[in-house]
């Protein structure tokens, strides 16, 4: 051989050794970092512990389950919560959270909460000082103003509990006003007749369990008003049983109204004529189980249905059908709420209600308030005007601002930008910055509730039980524990109790039968509350109708101002999940817009996304159009969290601040505005993508000739059924999902490029005016138009259905993308950041993507891997119900199955055979392991 | 023409010693690829299960229950250090972690990807020893890598013990 061949063959030889073992780098180790001292209760690395505790996102408290890792963040093992679900057996929630609710850790890990206290310089910038600085400052100016004989004023959100009593007693000890508890989507009409007629400031249980037939009148029972995950539960469950019947009436267009199975579009403020024919007509047919008194009855207005029709636009031939279903039903259930009673006739709609409720036997039996939701701290709007003109005459110094933002909530008569600058000092107790956190002179930076211990009252018969998941992240202290030490500083108390023995204290004496930890893991106990009887009390009964006569009078080009399912009254704007993820209805995620019906886009040439000048008398915003299937001409809507104040001022006779402005003015500025619109079209194109259920089964598309070998399954085949029917859109599986796949929030621009990433969406369909909401994620198809195109076989079928998709092998063709029909895959543009902490959020059982890589649904693989690991420690199959994917475990409304397709016994192999079951797209043979439950067709306008 | 005497032999001894140069070199990258970083304590397996017969799961106690085996606690090494050989220099240096209440910051030998899912307690229950993965530990000084850890050997294993070959199994 010669020498120059030699070298060669040496070189290659050399190089291929050296190519191969190319791999592992000293870059990829990591540390490992051992504990101190072991803990006390023994952590499983890759197991996670679940602490049960209170969801605080909003005032309804539903019981929660946190899920708990231990995670090496800065060198030290810290444990930290990664997932929230319900809890189940929990009395509010029973196991099922919303989409605020699993987005609260985005609170948690919130990258602008507040980190210490804060106080205002004089540039009117916030400079951070410590929490003695603080104390002293409040204390000085508290001394003083006492000394003035001016007044020390406590306005708070809604508190129930623990914290309830500590600051009554507070209040009292230091000499500090409590105000009217502030609570913006306070029903204070619905809660004014409750007492006037019954002598309880309470907002029943509306038990739509044990109704058969329910009538809504701008109740948003799914978004906002009551319980709207029980609501769900309940309404779901009632449906199944088929004989249920729902009517909602409405003025706009809600979410809830789209899911009933009756929507009647009366015309603004003219709800409460309905009401009042039912009543009148209960008496004249002899119905009432307990006639009302005559000096009630003489109150209420006697209409023809003629005189209902010509007030409220709703067709004779709908109201006696009504009324033929109200008076045929056995166990009816009458609710007023939301945008409905918050109007001018309002008060006096909720009084009807009321009276209904009583006449025909509804109090006791499906309007219960034996459970009811005690509101007697918190104040309507008119109730504020007192300390309001005491404010502004200065007479009260300090103020105390706790877990509400009346400067952006507020009706415009509270003038609060104004009046807050009469105080000597506002103190806010907060954790994220709002528009009153900005008017503050200090801030004092309130723990979040999974820092915190606490007890909550979401009912009178229930206390449910906070406990921290982690250590507070920064220098944050509990509302709680502010009051002990301001009490203990002022009155220079010697003992030292602290917030978690002033509630642990609490729990001792309630619960003596339980051990604290018991107590603790079930998440809440019953408190005994009182049972007596409700009775009518007929003089203020009378006197309630006359002093809320209603007006008839027409209204033009009105815009409602509701609350949102996402963002409640706005309290949950500031959190990034909610905005990314879409609005049901609209599908718009961020921005802001005004909901236009097709009649006035028609006429005044508006398309979506065209930007409007929206003028009501003084007050004027420009703002992008989104045209809005099932609203009347006339009629807009714009939620009430995008307006920085709210631009009501006028109050009803109730005291609740009205929901709608009148006398809009509207013209296009002729921009446009990038207005991200996530959904293609509103319509199914009649492609059967919502197939309504027929009685007869319908012919299935011919046999197709078969492509590809049928996949073998042997022991499990993992399918899922969702039923269209339960789903109401309320996209807490949207939530669910984010946080269970760690999937990242890709932000406005790519949303308007039309990159979204949620694995699973909600896609509005509407059909005239009706609508139905599709749950849309990978079908894991069996015949996968995906998994032959990938040129390096990133995505292939496992052997238990799933369509596996592999990240480290995927190079990007994003060919799979192209080919699925369902349009479920998701592709990794750019890299995405994950900030401190809420990196500390993430779940250790999924891979974080990067760039370059598609990802999808994966029916949740990792839960399917720790159960079918669970079932070989214990040497058996996996049983069904055992493996609940993210999506599935907090539908309030159930409507997501999953299970071993294999399994003939299991829930979701029942309904894949039942009537009901069909696949979307099914004539293009993909063979999806998704089966959807047809809904019944709602019966329209 | 005819051979000539000395080419076979010398045909032979360059083919041997550049098989030894390419074997030296791969022993040489090898270390060099997988040289172990230091450690901040020169914890030496050698004598505690080596000469002193510790069980490996007297410190890596989640082994058998858990995806991981951890590592122990430093009140787990302090319970026979505080008083055994307390005036070792390597034994001085735990004892300064347990004083500053620092937890010692070992450096993580046996990396896998970040889109793996490895379960300690699944191998351990089918019955794979840890020396088969992490080699004879009680002959190191210095704990070091000897196994590629490499998703082909892995799957050889998969293979010949009729394990799950799945991809799912192990990607998540």
């Amino acid at each position: 051989m010669r020498r120059r061949d030699f070298i060669k063959l040496l070189g290659v030889a050399s190089s291929a050794s050296v190519a191969t073992s190319c791999g592992l780098t000293p870059e990829n180790s990591q540390k490992l970092i051992p504990y101190l001292v072991p803990p006390d209760r023994e952590i499983i690395p890759g197991k996670g512990m679940f602490l049960s505790t209170t969801c605080t996102e909003c005032p309804v408290h539903c019981g929660i389950s946190v899920q708990v890792r231990d995670k090496v963040i800065q060198n030290r093992h810290r444990q930290v919560p990664i997932k929230i679900e319900g809890l189940p057996g929990h009395p509010i929630n029973d196991g099922r959270l919303c989409i605020r609710g699993q987005a609260a850790l985005h609170r948690l890990y919130h990258a602008e909460r507040f980190k210490q206290p804060m106080r205002r310089e004089g540039d009117g910038q916030f400079a951070p000082i410590s929490w003695e600085e603080a104390y002293q400052v409040i204390l000085q100016h508290m001394a003083k103003v006492k000394s003035d004989q001016r007044k020390i004023g406590y306005l708070s959100g809604r508190t129930t509990g623990a914290l309830a009593e500590l600051m009554d007693s507070f209040c009292t000890h230091v000499g500090v006003e409590k105000l009217p508890e502030y609570e913006p989507l306070f029903p204070a009409s619905v809660v004014n007749a409750s007492f006037a007629l019954f002598g309880r400031k309470e907002l029943p249980e509306y038990r739509i369990d044990r109704c058969d037939f329910l009538l809504s009148v701008g109740a948003d029972l799914l978004e906002t008003f009551g319980n709207p995950v029980q609501n769900s539960r309940r309404i779901a469950a009632q449906r199944k049983k088929g004989t249920f019947r729902w009517v909602h009436l409405e003025p706009h267009v809600s979410l809830t109204g789209l899911n009933a199975t009756q929507r009647l579009t009366p015309k603004p403020d003219s709800e409460w004529a309905v009401i009042a024919y039912l009543l009148q007509r209960v008496h004249q047919s002899g119905r009432a189980k307990k006639t009302l008194p005559g000096s009630v009855l003489q109150e209420v207005p006697q209409l023809s249905i003629e005189k209902v029709e010509e007030l409220t636009g709703i067709p004779k031939e709908k109201l006696q059908h009504l009324e033929e279903s109200f008076f045929a039903s056995d166990r009816p259930l009458t609710i007023a709420g939301g945008v409905s009673t918050a109007s001018q006739n309002g008060a006096f709609l909720a009084a009807l209600t009321g009276l209904l409720q009583w006449a025909t036997g509804q109090v006791g039996a499906t309007v219960d308030y034996t459970t009811a939701v005690d509101y007697s701290s918190v104040g309507s709007a008119a109730a504020m005007e007192s300390w309001l003109k005491e404010l502004d005459q200065g007479r009260i110094g300090v103020l105390f601002i706790s877990r509400c933002n009346p400067v952006g909530t507020a009706p415009q008569s509270w003038q609060l930008h104004h009046r807050l600058k009469k105080a000597d000092l506002v103190v806010g107790l907060a954790d994220l910055p709002d528009e009153t956190t900005a008017l503050c002179d200090i801030i004092l930076p309130v723990s979040h509730s999974l820092e915190s211990w606490g007890e909550v009252s979401p009912r009178k018969d229930v206390a449910s039980v906070l406990q921290p998941v982690l250590d507070p992240i920064y220098e944050t202290r509990t509302e709680g524990d502010i009051l002990l030490d301001l009490y203990r500083l002022e009155l220079g108390a010697a003992e030292t109790v602290d917030y978690r023995e002033y509630v642990q204290k609490r729990w001792r004496k309630a619960s003596s039968s339980r051990d604290l930890p018991t107590l603790m893991q079930q998440g809440y106990y019953s408190v005994s509350a009182e049972k007596r009887p409700v009775r009518l009390r007929e003089t203020r009964a009378a006197n309630l109708l006359r002093s809320a006569r209603p007006q008839e009078k027409t209204e033009a080009a009105i815009v409602y101002f509701p609350p949102s399912l996402r963002f409640y009254d706005g309290r949950s704007r500031r959190l990034p999940l909610l905005q990314e993820i879409p609005d049901p209805l609209s599908s718009v995620s961020y921005g802001r817009w005004i909901a236009v019906s097709v009649a006035t886009a028609k006429r005044l040439g508006i398309r979506d996304r065209d930007e409007l000048r929206l003028g009501i008398g003084e007050w004027e915003t420009q703002i992008a159009a989104r045209i809005q299937p099932g609203l009347p001409e006339g009629v807009f809507v714009v939620y009430r969290d995008q307006l920085d104040a709210y631009p009501v001022h006028h109050l009803n006779p109730a005291g609740e601040p009205l929901s709608f402005l009148s006398g809009a003015r509207l013209e296009k500025t002729g921009a446009r505005v990038a207005l991200p619109i996530l959904s293609g079209s509103t319509s199914d194109h009649e492609r059967g993508i919502i197939a309504h259920f027929k009685e007869e089964k319908e012919s299935k598309h011919e046999p197709q000739v078969q492509m590809y070998e049928p996949h073998e399954h042997k022991v499990y085949r993992w399918a899922m059924a969702i039923d269209l029917e339960a789903c109401t859109g309320c996209s807490a599986c949207v939530a669910a999902c984010y946080q269970e796949n760690n999937i990242p929030l890709v932000g406005k621009e790519e949303h308007v490029r039309g990159r979204e990433m949620a694995w699973i969406r909600i896609e509005p369909y509407y059909t005239g005016e009706e609508a139905e909401f599709l749950p849309m994620m990978c079908q894991q198809c069996d015949n996968a138009p995906c998994e032959p195109v990938c040129p390096v076989y990133a995505t292939y079928h496992n052997p238990e259905g799933l369509n596996a998709q592999i990240y480290n092998r995927c190079v990007g063709t994003r060919y799979c993308s192209n080919n699925c029909p369902y349009k479920a895959r998701r592709f990794n543009w750019f890299d995405h950041e994950w900030p401190e902490p809420l990196s500390w959020g993430l779940n250790p059982d999924v891979s974080l993507r990067n760039r370059g890589v598609m990802e999808k649904c994966t029916f949740c693989v990792h839960r399917i891997r720790s159960a079918k690991d669970a079932a070989r420690d214990e040497d058996r199959l996996v049983l069904d119900g055992e493996v609940v994917p993210a999506c599935a475990q907090t539908c309030p409304a159930d409507a997501i199955v999953f299970g071993n397709l294999l399994d003939p016994e299991s829930r979701v192999a029942k309904l894949a055979r039942s009537g009901r079951a069909y696949h979307v797209l099914e004539e293009l043979n993909t063979q999806p392991a998704v089966t959807y439950l047809s809904p019944h067709k709602k019966e329209g306008e | 023409m005819a051979v000539k005497r000395w080419i076979v032999p010398s045909i032979f001894f360059v083919f041997l010693s550049g098989l030894a140069l390419v074997l030296l070199g791969q022993n040489l990258l090898w270390k060099r690829v997988y040289r172990q970083p230091e450690q901040p304590i020169a914890f030496s397996h050698e004598i505690h299960v080596g000469k002193l017969n510790l069980k490996c799961t007297t410190c890596h106690t989640t082994v058998e229950k858990s995806i991981r085996a951890g590592v122990p606690a430093v009140a787990t090494c302090m319970s026979c250090h505080k008083a055994v050989a307390a005036d070792r220099p390597q034994v001085q240096k735990l004892r300064e972690f347990w004083e500053k209440k620092e937890p010692i910051p070992w450096e993580k030998i046996h990396n896998l990807p970040p889109h793996v899912y490895f379960s300690h307690k699944r191998h351990i229950q089918a019955g794979i020893d840890c020396a088969t993965c992490h080699g004879e530990v009680r002959v190191m000084p210095e704990i070091r890598q000897v196994r590629s850890l490499k998703m082909g050997w892995c799957v050889d294993c998969h293979r010949a013990k009729a394990a799950p070959l799945d991809c799912y199994t192990c990607h998540k």
